[in-house]
């Protein structure tokens, strides 16, 4: 297979000399450090799920009545304290702000990869690079504070009369920010990755830069920039602190986004203080004693949140094998 | 004197395409400035709020917590450590791993299996990373919330990333130097640790700073396994010993709300991370100007 396998083993001292066996061993070690990330993708899945999936079984261990998936997954009713456990407009939640983040930071994500790839001047390109690392190297807390002391009492003030901002929108507005350079730069590398004669072709034939841009170049790059969408959206799903400390967590916010009537629907819906999966999990999870339903249903929440990642790792192969064929 | 054919109206664009192209460039432009407003007025409301707050004694006194004028000293050695202790972890078995599959894993089935356990690891949300790390180390193993439970989690954030730059710097390297290698009678093993590994060290450098910076802003994690706590004795090396970071600090002030000025202290907190980011990202530039020049 690889020449250097053939070329490696003629030996210059025997085969049997002590080179060759480190040679050997160190295959083994290197095979092993890899299968590391095996047994933790593995090992995460069963673990998540043995503490999980515990709230739909009748274990020894349960120290509350079994639930049936049915009153977990498809209701929204979450009060643990009188036994109700729907996790429905956490899912909601977890969807709503990345759904509001991705609004804006996919096409803007994409049309700035668009700009550095191929319309910035040097100083400019190498400008929105270090920017972007500069975002992206933000811790997640950081960024909440920033939402916290900064953006809520802004929005607070300029637009709401004084009652709290907490919500989607500012949520949605950090994440934003957040998930922007992984799109940014997944979205450079597919337009880097085009062939120079797509974009020449269109010159040549009289478009514009960017009727080059819209109508052949992101077309061509569209599975991967897909990808670069879907990715971004993992991130943004998978975001705890950030969210968690300007939402509001009100696990009830669904009931409260649909009676409230002091406000238009789309302003009730955005400056509610809502709850996600993430947040409910760092709000609730130290309060809770093992065993309990509560705390099972919150890793179920954990395990969703993986099989999440999980699907969207799956969902960008496709995308890619669709880009390459 | 130009050819019939050339003034065709259609090789031209149309008038309304011009315009239409001279807006986009200019909406273009407007987004990516944009995103640099967005940093500045970021980087600059996180510094100008902590400034005043930073200062000698802030970095040097034990916090407080329930009086006003408490340091950040613990903290900021736990951040240190952790980060040391969990990159200690992750290094070896990162590039090892990342080792395999630049040199052994071929170009087939097994590679494409190990990248795809690679990207769902890196892809994995850190809240679901500390759940795991919680129920194995803290629970399953009894360490409770400690340092090591906190580095031995923090690793598994690490390793994904360093195994992937790994990979990428050793697939960097020319394949004339790891042929001439093997044409003196090196073995596979003689020919990674002497031509490939110092070849790519900048490289693989470089996503261990990264790394670094990624796992000393890293909070999720850190407060359901090294916790919420700070040990009463300074340093405090023990493993045993629950650890809070900065940014866990940070994140646990401004939503537990008995410290007085909990406002000021996480400012001044902020301000000092966005400090320590700023140049890890300034000696990455550094490295990675290093790599220019010497490759050039």
């Amino acid at each position: 297979m690889d020449p250097a396998e053939t070329r490696h083993s003629l030996p210059s001292k025997g085969p049997g000399s002590l080179r060759f066996l480190l040679d050997r061993g160190a295959h083994s070690l290197f095979l092993a450090c890899a299968l590391v990330v095996v047994a933790l993708i593995a090992g995460i899945l069963v673990f998540l799920s043995m503490r999980g999936l515990a709230a739909f079984l009748p274990l020894a261990s349960n120290t509350g009545r079994v639930l049936s998936l049915r009153e977990v997954f498809l209701s929204a009713d979450w009060a643990p304290s009188s036994d109700r456990f729907g996790i429905l407009s956490f899912v909601a939640g977890s969807l709503s702000v990345t759904g509001l983040a991705l609004l804006v930071a996919a096409p803007s994500g994409i049309l700035t990869a668009v700009f550095v790839t191929l319309l910035a001047p040097g100083w400019m390109k190498a400008l929105m690079r270090q920017v972007m690392d500069l975002l992206v190297g933000i811790p997640s807390v950081v960024y909440g504070i920033f939402g916290l002391t900064f953006l809520l009492p802004l929005v607070s003030s300029k637009w709401l009369h004084d009652s709290p901002a907490s919500g989607f929108l500012v949520a949605a507005s950090i994440l934003t920010v957040m998930i922007v350079p992984t799109i940014v730069s997944l979205s450079m590398d597919a337009f880097e990755a085009l062939p120079k004669t797509l974009d020449e072709g269109a010159l040549a034939l009289g478009s514009t830069r960017w009727q080059s841009i819209w109508r052949v170049l992101i077309p061509a790059a569209r599975p991967r920039l897909m990808t670069a969408v879907v990715l971004g959206m993992g991130r943004a799903i998978g975001e705890a602190m950030a969210v968690q400390m300007v939402i509001g967590n009100n696990p009830a916010w669904l009931s409260l986004v649909r009676e409230a009537t002091d406000r238009a629907p789309l302003m009730r819906f955005l400056f509610t203080p809502a709850a996600t999966l993430t947040t409910e999990l760092v709000q609730e999870l130290p309060n809770t004693p093992a065993g309990s339903p509560w705390n099972n249903v919150l890793f179920a929440m954990g395990l969703l949140l993986y099989l999440m990642t999980m699907g969207i790792i799956l969902a960008t192969r496709r995308l890619g094998q669709r880009g390459s064929a | 004197m130009s050819s019939p054919t050339l003034r065709r109206p259609e090789m031209r664009p149309r008038a309304s395409a011009r315009i239409v192209d001279r807006l986009m460039r200019g909406v273009l432009w407007a987004i990516a400035l944009g995103f640099i407003v967005v940093l500045v007025i970021f980087v600059g409301a996180i510094l100008r709020q902590g400034w005043p707050v930073l200062n000698w004694g802030f970095f040097t006194k034990m916090p407080e917590t329930l009086d006003a004028g408490g340091g950040i000293k613990p903290e900021l050695f736990n951040s240190i450590y952790l980060v040391g202790l969990s990159l200690a972890i992750s290094l070896p078995t990162g590039i090892g791993a990342g080792i395999y599959l630049a040199e052994y894993a071929g170009q087939g089935r097994v590679l494409r299996f190990f990248r795809l356990c690679i990207e769902t690891l890196a892809g994995t949300p850190s809240i679901v990373l500390a759940l795991f790390g919680m129920i194995v180390f803290v629970q399953t193993l009894g360490w409770s919330f400690s340092i090591r439970a906190g580095a031995m989690t923090l690793a598994l954030l690490n390793i994904p990333i360093i195994t992937r730059v790994t990979e990428m710097s050793l697939r960097g390297v020319p394949q004339d130097l790891k042929e001439a290698s093997y044409g003196l009678g090196a073995t596979k093993l003689q020919t990674i640790l002497k031509v490939l590994l110092p070849y790519s060290a900048t490289g693989i450098l470089t996503g261990v700073v990264l790394t670094a910076g990624r796992a000393f802003g890293e909070s999720a994690i850190l407060v359901f396994t090294a916790g919420t706590n700070v040990s009463s004795h300074f340093p405090d090396f023990r493993l045993t010993s629950p650890g809070e970071t900065l940014a866990v600090h940070l994140w646990y002030i401004t939503s537990d709300g008995t410290l007085p000025d909990a406002r000021e202290i996480a400012a001044g907190t902020a301000a000092a991370m966005i400090l320590v980011l700023l140049c890890l990202n300034l000696s990455v530039r550094l490295l990675d100007h290093g790599i220019r020049k010497r490759t050039r």
